[in-house]
């Protein structure tokens, strides 16, 4: 059986390397015949659609290494992750070019250097700490970003006078390379706990908790009788709808709540399933039986929820739909909505993960680096994450002084972004002064990241505050 | 009593000092911070949005603990100051152990401390001298300062790099400190806030705080211009004010401020934060037109308060501007400052008649006697004041912030990026009587750029020992079986970190 295994690694190895490369040059042909007729090669649009091309390909091809373990796909893989971010720096070149100032000024912007900062430190991870399976994580998340991007607002913004200054490239710039490596620093975190022989079904109750997490968020929006609202888009103008300065006009797309119900009920399921295993398991020993029935059902959540992403695209895309606020019927877009579009694709992308885990697990174990090797490699991530949180809230006050009056006004992402690095900052101390290693470091790494996110995402999203428009 | 004392104090010092409470105060402020992101916090909200987000006892209990403003509330600066506090304890406890370690460093491993520490070698030599001299050339090569340490009945090689690195600590912790005070205890004593509205032309030296009362600085401030630039889809590209320094009936200083560009002087620092349309009335054009339809029309310039002349007879002043205005009992009221609904109130005089007629515009019914005026008027353009809003500081701690922030960027450099390494090769006798070189050494981070320092060192050793041994060789001519050195082992295990 397991011989047989071995044989047909090669067979569907190069299966899929001429089916992806087969793929990819028909899309590159296709769109490069449009490029032709509209005689225009070198634009950002191009540039940013050949990243994804390359991305897709290095994500499938990476997706496959972690299925298969083929060691060939790295190779391509990585290939297209260098074509990939030469597109992407091209990208961004071109968007400095146009817009005389370093991308970084709106949600679109951000996203491209995101994205292109993703690539680039997998590829240092790639080649620098041969921790080969780290695209499996980054390139779909690239991926994700580089969709994102198709849908926002793409043109390019005049600044206004707040943000006229070079300590927003510092500052944005110092956000970013500490997000980056403090997502490196999760990533491989989660690894560590892999190698550390923490228990699969483990990792079934954090994905279900971070799925049903994702879905109660969007269930905040959950108006009555089974809406979801959602921000309205002015086409025409290409922004929000605002009723007045700062409130925007929430539309409430019926039924869709419903659904939404639906599979938070289904997300919740492996995570109800994991807890009565657990409880169960107390009394009653060796009895597994709850979490198979927990494993099926995250796969089928994961059908539930590509069909609530299905339909959530459909809706907003097409419709005019009534608001509570104001009268008539407003279109809206996905571009009003980004948040609960990652979120979706989020929940599913970490679904698939648990899913890669559960049926891989032997071949991850074998791909990925020593645990204690992952441990160090963590600790030194953070080691450079934490310097550059720092100097990132210094030249955010120093700015602040500049343009609000004064460098520190408890703002809602000051407050979050000090909570990171405090948390950070314990985490080092536990480290240093007391030892901690493995697991709890792991752990102390994760919540640090989670609450990263949420400065990032869920302040902006859900608090508000000084820093509307980042 | 006193001895109590002294126990309850060393108690209270033991407490204050541990890292767990550390741990504790730490977790405690980052509850209450994500309390105070999560509820409306009065500082940075309208106060009719609290009353519509909260009941009105849910209101007063927020309020009365604090919690509407948790980051000015006396019980979480009292928490910020018990964290300053226990990081001082903290380091202070620590301090001496660690200066004793950086002070007097530990040059002479004895047995002991060989046996125990993690990463050692050990390099066979034929005696104690050429070994030691051999280590010393492969300390060289590597770039590292070797000493002899001679005992009275040993001698041995030592070597370090970075010592100030077990500081580095330290100067993190003070440099939090540093900021603590700044933000804490300079600007919240003597530091404020507030805000400074001038028309161009104006001069003051009366500052709004945000409590309400007026403070007044010892100069004035006086705006010689405001205005807007806009890209051409409307948004705005720039607000800028003229502003000039009027410091004892001189002026000292201009300067024009943009948004993230501000007007320092005397560590009070003026900021451009709004700009807009005061609803007073600057400049109002109309066309005036003779009711009898005999003469010409002719455009006249009305600023409040002003007459002008519209023939040898008659003559225009205007006397109300009312912004936004509604009409109410047959009396005008003005309904808000912002100019979005104006009325102008003339009146308009004919010597010959001894007559005066009150004229508005637009037209009130009722009010105006606009059908008895000998000219009839056509407005032309409306110009409103300009304002510039200048918010107004004082933080003469921000030097110690920013201090503390260029001492905490280094601190944290060396804290992470500057590790102490440290070397020792002592001759000894191994188990089996022969004489070797022992080689160990230690890092307080960083491992992996240690270990392989070290695994070169071992091996630069062994490279000295080799020629060291061939010369000798040649010079006496004579045939030592050398021990060879393939026999040397490095035993190293993986603990990883100090």
């Amino acid at each position: 059986m397991a011989r047989a295994k071995v044989e047909q690694h090669p067979a569907t190895g190069t299966t899929l390397v001429v089916m992806v490369g087969l793929g990819m040059a028909f899309l590159l042909f296709m769109s490069f015949l449009n490029v032709v007729k509209s005689g225009n090669i070198l634009s950002e649009a191009n540039l940013l659609f050949a990243a994804l091309v390359f991305y897709a390909g290095a994500g499938a091809l990476y997706l496959g290494f972690g299925v298969t373990g083929t060691d060939s796909y790295i190779k391509f893989a990585s290939l297209m992750t260098w074509a990939g971010l030469l597109a992407n720096t091209g990208a961004v070149a071109h968007r400095w070019y146009e817009a005389g100032h370093p991308p970084f000024a709106s949600i679109y912007e951000m996203l491209l250097s995101f994205v292109w900062t993703l690539a680039a430190l997998t590829l240092i991870a790639e080649k620098r700490y041969g921790v080969k399976v780290i695209g499996t994580v980054t390139m779909p998340v690239a991926i994700v970003g580089v969709i994102l991007m198709q849908l926002l607002p793409s043109e390019v913004r005049p600044l206004v006078p707040a943000l006229q200054s070079t300590w927003l490239h510092v500052h944005v710039t110092l956000a970013m390379l500490a997000y980056a490596a403090c997502a490196l620093s999760f990533a491989l975190a989660m690894m560590f706990l892999i190698q550390d022989k923490v228990k699969t079904e483990m990792f079934l109750a954090a994905t279900s908790i971070f799925t049903v997490g994702i879905y109660a968020a969007v269930l905040t929006r959950f108006e009555k009788w089974g809406g979801l609202s959602v921000i309205a888009w002015d086409a025409e103008n290409k922004s929000e709808v605002f009723i007045s300065r700062g409130v925007r006009l929430f539309v409430t797309i019926p039924d869709l709540g419903w659904l939404m119900l639906l599979v938070f009920a289904a997300v919740a399921a492996p995570l109800v399933l994991y807890i009565l295993a657990r409880v169960k398991l107390a009394r009653v020993k060796n009895d597994d039986g709850f979490l198979a029935i927990a494993d099926r059902a995250v796969f089928i959540s994961i059908l539930l929820q590509s069909l609530a992403l299905v339909f959530f695209v459909l809706r907003v895309r097409g419709g005019q739909y009534p608001s509570l606020d104001a009268e008539g019927l407003y279109a809206t877009s996905l571009a009003a909505s980004p948040f609960i579009l990652a979120a979706l694709v989020g929940g599913i992308f970490a679904n698939l993960l648990y899913l890669l885990l559960l049926w891989r697990r032997a071949d991850l174990e074998r791909l990925l680096p020593d645990a204690d090797a992952l441990d160090r490699i963590t600790y030194k991530t953070i080691c450079i994450a934490f310097p550059l949180l720092t100097l990132m809230i210094a030249a955010g006050a120093y700015w602040a002084n500049r343009a609000w009056g004064s460098y520190w006004n408890w703002d809602q992402k000051e407050v979050w972004a000090a909570i990171t690095w405090l948390i950070y900052a314990g985490y080092l101390h536990m480290r240093i002064t007391r030892g901690w290693r493995g697991r709890r470091a792991a752990y102390f790494a994760i919540l640090g990241f989670a609450v990263v996110m949420f400065t990032f995402f869920g302040v902006t999203y859900l608090l508000g505050g000084l820093h509307a428009y980042a | 009593m006193a001895m109590s004392l002294r126990s309850a104090g060393r108690e209270i010092w033991q407490t204050l000092s541990s890292i767990k409470t550390g741990v504790v105060l730490i977790i405690l402020v980052v509850i209450f911070s994500i309390a105070g992101t999560v509820i409306l916090q009065r500082p940075m909200t309208d106060p009719d949005d609290l009353q519509r987000a909260y009941s009105p006892a849910m209101l007063r209990f927020l309020d009365v603990t604090g919690l509407t403003d948790i980051f000015h509330s006396h019980w979480f600066i009292a928490l910020l100051v018990l964290v300053s506090l226990c990081i001082v304890a903290a380091s202070i406890q620590r301090f001496p152990n660690s200066w004793r370690y950086f002070a007097r460093p530990y040059k002479s491993p004895d047995e002991g401390f060989r046996k125990v520490l993690p990463t050692q070698a050990l390099i066979p030599i034929t005696d104690d001298e050429h070994g030691l001299s051999a280590a010393e050339r492969a300390f060289k090569h590597l770039h590292l300062k070797p000493e002899r340490i001679v005992r009275t009945d040993s001698f041995s090689l030592f070597s370090e790099r970075n010592r100030i690195s077990e500081m580095a600590v330290y100067i993190v912790h003070a440099s939090l400190l540093l900021i603590f005070i700044g933000y804490g205890v300079v600007d919240a004593i003597y530091g404020w806030r507030g805000f400074l509205v001038l028309s161009p032309g104006t001069a003051s030296s009366q500052i709004e705080m945000k409590t309400g009362v007026t403070r007044t600085i010892p100069f004035s401030i006086r705006c010689d211009g405001t205005g807007e630039e806009t890209y051409a889809d409307g948004s705005p590209k720039r607000w800028w004010s003229k502003l000039a320094v009027v410091d004892g009936g001189r002026e000292i200083s201009r300067k024009e401020i943009v948004v993230n560009d501000p007007l320092v002087y005397q560590g009070v620092r003026f900021y451009q934060a709004s700009y807009g349309r005061t609803g007073k009335l600057d400049q109002l054009i109309l066309n005036a037109t003779p009711a009898n339809r005999t003469g010409t029309v002719q455009e006249i310039s009305l600023a409040m308060n002003q007459t002008v002349a519209l023939d040898a007879d008659t003559s225009v002043q205007l006397v109300e501007f009312i912004p936004d205005f509604v009409v109410q009992d047959g009396r005008v009221y003005a309904r808000s400052n912002d100019v979005t609904n104006p009325a102008v109130h003339m009146i308009v005089t004919s010597k010959k008649a001894n007559s005066s007629v009150n004229v508005w515009l637009p037209p009130m019914p009722g009010i105006d006697e606009n059908a008895s005026s000998p000219y009839t008027f056509d407005p032309k353009d409306l110009k409103t004041g300009l304002f510039t809003g200048l918010q107004v500081s004082h933080e003469p701690g921000q030097w110690a912030v920013w201090a503390g922030v260029v001492l905490m960027a280094i601190g944290l450099t060396f804290v992470f990026y500057v590790v102490h390494m440290r070397f020792w090769v002592v001759p000894v006798v191994d188990a089996r009587g022969r004489t070797a070189l022992w080689v160990g050494g230690t890092a307080n981070r960083n491992r992996d750029v240690f270990e392989d320092k070290f695994k070169k060192l071992v091996e630069q050793i062994q490279k000295e020992l080799k020629t060291e041994f061939a010369a000798s060789a040649e010079a006496q001519a004579t045939s030592i079986s050398g021990k060879s050195v393939s026999e040397t082992k490095i035993s190293r295990t993986t603990i990883a970190g100090r």
